[in-house]
């Protein structure tokens, strides 16, 4: 099968499983919700603090929420045991990964479009015209979290004691993500020209590029061991 | 017996010894015979313990990912065993550069941590060699343990240098970092015993390796013994 068919039936596959038990999206939905709600708790909400804070915000409840859904993307592949009808499959492993990889930023990007309007009226933020740049910066930094997770997903399905590994593997390693799309949105929600923030973004680029390039070339590692 | 653990069984007395001999001189140059410093007085002397073990702690990750390179080609079960030990001597050799930089930075940064792009990546480091041995014992397959571990070994070695970028430039657009780690020229009487530290500290990492692979070895054979797919010759 040519290497983009591939490609689009996985992704097709993960779309078509979760629009039938919605599962995923609704966990990682209403986790971000709780992650949102409590740090409101936490804090004295007035609009400096949420104006200093709001960046840091968004990405940890995203992150936290991501873990949740990326570390799932390949428990239902053990389900029957299609991971072995994976790993038999005669289509290159990397298509694999790059079907597997779109499926999870679709889902992860579908999830962060519900949360940002509720964003907006929780913490009563101004930044409609600050829109684009920001959709920008979470596109870049959903694929350099969606890179890297879907690997480990597959890295720790076989693994004892999973949900606690998954997380613990790939938290630290995401730390450039986090920095740049927190000090990127904070440059874009202050309404800096873009240039005062572009470097980030371009951090995120070379993260998503790099990682995507060697993820795509351990994968086959992964499947076939 | 495997070739290269007969290698590391005739050299490791040498190794062993080179490591003492070259220990023994650097903390005698580093504790007594080296100056104290103009403006650190004796604090500094930590600096003969803090520096070497930092390198060696980046020797201990540069083996792992070569070794892991080499592993994922070869697959053999011995060059598992000896990333296996690397990342474990690492952990070790991390955690006391961490501690005794943050013992150093007290008097002389007067704080016991900041958000400096080498403390943080040293941080990041020993979170993923820990990570990397927790992995390791959550895999029940052996052959999968193995590669699973070299692609976790090499996903963290790329993406070190990204986090040393990621927070110098996080840092140094918040603030001009208050503590710069600026190259500072050394006195020729300290740089002698430091060096000797630092060969020293190679060397242990050297001679640790090579102990904890071959009981990795042995224990590994001695698994493979009692599942019945070796028979007693091969253990000798």
């Amino acid at each position: 099968m040519p290497f983009f068919n591939v490609i689009k039936w996985i992704v097709w596959k993960d779309i078509l499983c979760e629009m039938r038990n919605r599962e995923n999206i609704a966990s990682i939905f209403f986790f971000a919700l709780n992650v949102i709600l409590i740090f409101s708790f936490s804090f004295a909400m007035d609009r400096d603090v949420t104006q200093a804070i709001i960046p840091g915000l968004i990405w940890v409840s995203f992150g936290f929420a991501s873990m949740l859904g990326l570390g799932k993307s390949f428990l239902s592949e053990t389900y029957n045991d299609c991971l072995s009808y994976l790993q038999m499959a005669p289509v290159p492993k990397g298509a694999i990964y790059l079907g597997k990889l779109l499926g999870n930023l679709l889902v992860m990007v579908v999830v962060e479009l519900f949360l940002v309007p509720l964003f907006i009226i929780f913490f009563n933020l101004n930044i409609l015209d600050k829109l684009l740049p920001f959709l920008l910066i979470l596109i870049f930094a959903t694929l350099g979290i969606c890179a890297v997770g879907t690997l480990f997903s597959a890295l720790t399905v076989q693994t004892r004691a999973r949900e606690v590994l998954f997380p613990l593997l790939l938290l630290p390693l995401e730390a450039p993500v986090f920095i740049s799309a927190i000090e990127a949105t904070a440059g874009a929600f202050r309404g800096d020209p873009i240039a005062l923030y572009q470097h980030w973004i371009e951090l995120l680029m070379i993260f998503d590029l790099v990682f995507i390039i060697v993820s795509y070339w351990m994968f086959e590692f992964i499947l076939d061991a | 017996m495997h070739r290269l653990i007969k290698i590391l069984r005739r050299f490791e007395g040498g190794v062993g010894v080179l490591a003492f001999i070259f220990i023994a001189l650097g903390l005698y140059g580093g504790l007594i015979a080296s100056p104290p410093d103009y403006y650190q007085g004796e604090v500094v002397r930590i600096m003969y313990i803090h520096v070497p073990f930092a390198k060696g702690a980046l020797l201990a990750y540069t083996t792992l990912f070569i070794g892991s390179v080499f592993y994922l080609w070869k697959r053999d079960p011995v060059v598992d065993n000896f990333c296996h030990a690397a990342a474990g001597i690492g952990v070790f050799m991390t955690a006391v550069a961490l501690l005794t930089g943050s013992i150093w930075a007290k008097p002389t940064w007067n704080t016991w941590w900041t958000w400096d792009p080498r403390l943080v990546s040293f941080a990041i480091l020993l979170l993923i060699l820990i990570g990397y041995l927790m992995l390791r014992t959550l895999v029940e397959d052996k052959q999968k343990e193995a590669v699973y571990g070299a692609v976790l070994a090499i996903i963290g070695f790329v993406d070190l240098p990204i986090v040393y970028f990621s927070v110098e430039w996080w840092r140094s657009l918040h603030q001009p970092m208050s503590i710069s780690t600026r190259g500072v020229s050394i006195a020729p009487g300290m740089l002698t015993p430091l060096l000797l530290m630092s060969i020293g500290i190679s060397f242990l990492f050297t001679y640790m390796v090579m102990i904890r692979t071959q009981m990795l070895y042995l224990r590994h054979l001695l698994g493979a013994k009692r599942g019945g797919l070796i028979s007693e010759v091969d253990l000798s």
